[in-house]
């Protein structure tokens, strides 16, 4: 029964991009209501996976001798990931039925969008290593699809191909990672590693270790591979709050933690996890204060709150992290959400033609508000007890000077979320034109999101039972609601951290004051909107990959003869070999 | 039992999978490039009975052959198929023009 759940949560999204391409561009009504209601499915079948949750695997399918057995494990941390990308998946396809009005092609963006909620949601619930390989590389495609949707617009497609190229670096250290396991044990299954990794040669762990600390760091854009998310943020609105926001890039957050157990005795790899959350949280967090752009603020805050995320598993706090992803993927879907709906209604998303737009969209500032205060760490909404948990993890396990910047991490985040909701809703209006508040669909998956944005942390308690009970391999310590919420107002910790927010806000309420302070910091700042020279990486594997295949494609001529002589050469090299072999 | 020449079977194999092979590589005109498939099939064909009767499973070398006879139809079908729409189209039946598609 279960098993037959596993397949139905991913076939039935897969299913709706065939209905979808299906019904055709011309029943545009059609394809959004199709959209909505295999989405909704989908999202309806993920909540009914809560009470079947366990370690067991529920459906084995054998894929012959070489592929292994294809198994899923409905397990604490997989549901929790399908339930998110479900849920937050339905609700960008609201959204983009105001959004995407007046787009042509809407079956295109609707099953790519499908396609990937039913891979992501395979992702996380395989467990066959092998499997989770194919569906990581369909969210990769996906994603490059969707952030090249609009394909007349060079600056879409070259960020589609850039994206496309780095995550597929981090792909390459997953399939390497794959076979290193299956060429030891002779199977992928996750769970049979797990359970013998001790066993294995320890330099042969020690590759895999950080082969998937390379995979995790490329998908979830971290230093230094982060370049790639500012620029995938011409893709549609929903598309960026759905992929780059809510799920895609916490994949690799996911890897991370479902290896954990395995990788935390490897020498070395735990300082490695907190160095890379580390830097990435800050770095994106500086180059957040000086970006104009109103989604590439907010791309620079998904790296660096995905590097809170890495460093809390760096640290040993899982569930931490898992805590902050959940409450994170809500939070920062409905800032998109939200800065999509203004760039939508006033048509650019370069902040510095805003201003003053709360009197005229009083909604659409209430929810981005909620959202930014969750963001910035503010208490009861779900980002603050999120982020005091992995602050708290931080301090009982890692080491001090990374607990120091992220602390002062958490000031920068208050104080670049307070500079983009001033220069978005309040101050003057800096631009011309009628402005109205979000349309109705819209405003639907807004408010859905605020109520998430403020509840969402009373599951704390159920969910880190949810991951104790089904996570075998994990040691996690976990507390009812009552008693996180008990512990997170005790600690001093907490009032340190909010007494850093405070500041951070104030340092933007007296920016006036601190003008001789900050003309100091300027070369910081030039150094920061040039992405401190980190682009240069991403350029060099970019350029190196465009370059090899510019020169591999004189191999492929179109001449049907030239094709034959390649299809005989290959016939007379497997001769070869069967007969050198015989 | 009729006594089984394989040497001159095996001969015939490879000759008509030369020929077969020749003409892909050789010739540009689609239709006697569908003729060249036919006769690489042909081939295959006659190395399916022939491996059939050497292993002594003749009825498994049989059926197989029966069911690429099918295929090989279709293939051709499709092909000369193909070819009806590239002349149409292109007003050519040269597969180099082919090369040139864009769109």
């Amino acid at each position: 029964m279960a098993g037959y759940l596993a397949l139905a949560v991913i076939l039935v999204p897969w299913l709706g991009a065939l209905a979808v391409w299906w019904a055709g561009d011309e029943r545009r009504l059609a394809q959004h209501a199709l959209a909505i209601v295999f989405a909704l499915v989908t999202a309806v079948l993920s909540l009914m996976l809560l009470p079947v949750v366990s370690a067991q695997v529920v459906l084995s399918l054998s894929a012959g001798a070489s592929f292994g057995t294809f198994t899923f494990v409905l397990d604490g941390l997989g549901v929790f990931l399908a339930i998110i990308a479900a849920t937050i998946g339905t609700l960008a396809v609201i959204f983009s039925v105001d959004y995407m009005a007046g787009e042509a092609q809407l079956g295109r963006y609707y099953s790519l969008i499908l396609l990937f909620i039913g891979a992501m949601i395979g992702l996380v619930l395989t467990g066959s290593l092998l499997l989770l390989f194919f569906f990581w590389e369909i969210t990769a495609f996906c994603s490059y699809a969707l952030i090249s949707f609009h394909n007349d617009d060079p600056k879409a497609v070259s960020g589609g191909i850039r994206a496309l190229i780095v995550t597929q670096v981090g792909g390459v250290g997953l399939l390497a990672g794959a076979l290193a396991i299956y060429s030891v044990l002779g199977s992928f299954q996750i769970g049979g590693f797990l359970d013998q990794a001790e066993a294995l040669p320890p330099g042969m762990l020690r590759w895999m270790a950080f082969g998937f600390l390379l995979a995790a760091a490329a998908k979830s854009a971290q230093v230094p591979f982060h370049t790639w998310l500012p620029d995938a943020m011409e893709a549609p609105t929903p598309v960026t709050a759905l992929i780059h926001a809510a799920t895609m890039v916490n994949a690799g957050v996911y890897l991370l933690a479902r290896f954990y157990p395995a990788f935390a005795p490897v020498g070395g790899w735990k300082v490695a996890v907190v160095t890379v959350g580390v830097v990435s949280a800050v770095l994106a967090a500086v180059m957040g204060l000086v970006a104009v752009d109103i989604k590439r603020v907010l791309a620079y805050s998904t790296i660096s709150q995905l590097g809170y995320m890495v460093y809390a598993i760096g640290v040993g706090g899982v569930f931490a992290s898992q805590f902050h992803l959940m409450s994170h993927a809500v939070y920062k879907a409905l800032l998109f959400l939200g800065a999509g709906a203004v760039a939508h209604i006033i048509g650019t998303r370069d902040m510095r033609q805003m201003g003053g737009l709360g009197r005229e969209m009083p909604f659409v500032r209430a929810v981005f508000l909620v959202g930014a205060l969750a963001l910035a760490g503010l208490p009861v909404l779900n980002g603050f007890w999120s982020k005091e948990l992995v602050l708290e993890a931080g301090l009982g396990g890692g080491p001090l000077w990374a607990y120091i910047a992220m602390l002062l991490c958490a000031g920068l985040t208050a104080l670049y979320t307070f500079r983009m909701v001033w220069m978005v809703f309040y101050g003057t209006r800096r631009s011309e034109g009628a402005v109205h508040d979000a349309p109705l669909a819209m405003r639907l998956s807004l408010v859905v999101l605020a109520l998430g944005t403020l509840t969402s942390w009373v599951s704390a308690g159920p969910f880190g039972q949810m991951l104790a009970r089904s996570l075998p391999f994990h040691t996690l310590d976990v507390a009812s609601t009552g008693q996180i919420v008990l512990t997170v107002l005790m600690a001093w910790p907490t009032w340190l951290a909010l007494a850093i927010v405070a500041l951070g806000l104030s340092a933007w309420w007296w920016r006036e004051r601190l003008a001789k302070f900050t003309s100091r910091l300027r070369f910081l700042a030039r150094a920061a909107a040039g992405d401190f020279g980190f682009a240069w990486l991403d350029e060099a594997i970019v350029r190196t990959a465009q370059g090899t295949a510019e020169k591999l494609s004189l191999t492929q001529t179109g001449q049907l003869n030239w094709n034959v002589l390649g299809v005989v050469a290959g016939l007379v090299v497997v001769l070869v070999f069967l007969i050198w072999r015989a | 039992m009729i006594p089984f020449p394989l040497i001159i079977v095996l001969i015939a194999v490879l000759g008509l999978l030369g020929v077969g092979l020749y003409g892909l590589l050789a010739v540009r005109n689609l239709i006697k490039i569908v003729i060249a498939l036919q006769i690489l099939g042909k081939s295959a064909l006659l190395a399916l009975i022939a491996a059939g009767r050497a292993s002594g499973q003749v009825n498994l070398g049989q059926s197989l052959a029966l069911t690429f006879i099918v295929a090989d139809t279709v293939v051709a079908a499709i092909g000369l198929a193909l070819a009806v729409r590239v002349r149409r189209r292109l007003g050519t039946l040269d597969a180099r023009e082919l090369g040139k598609l864009r769109g």
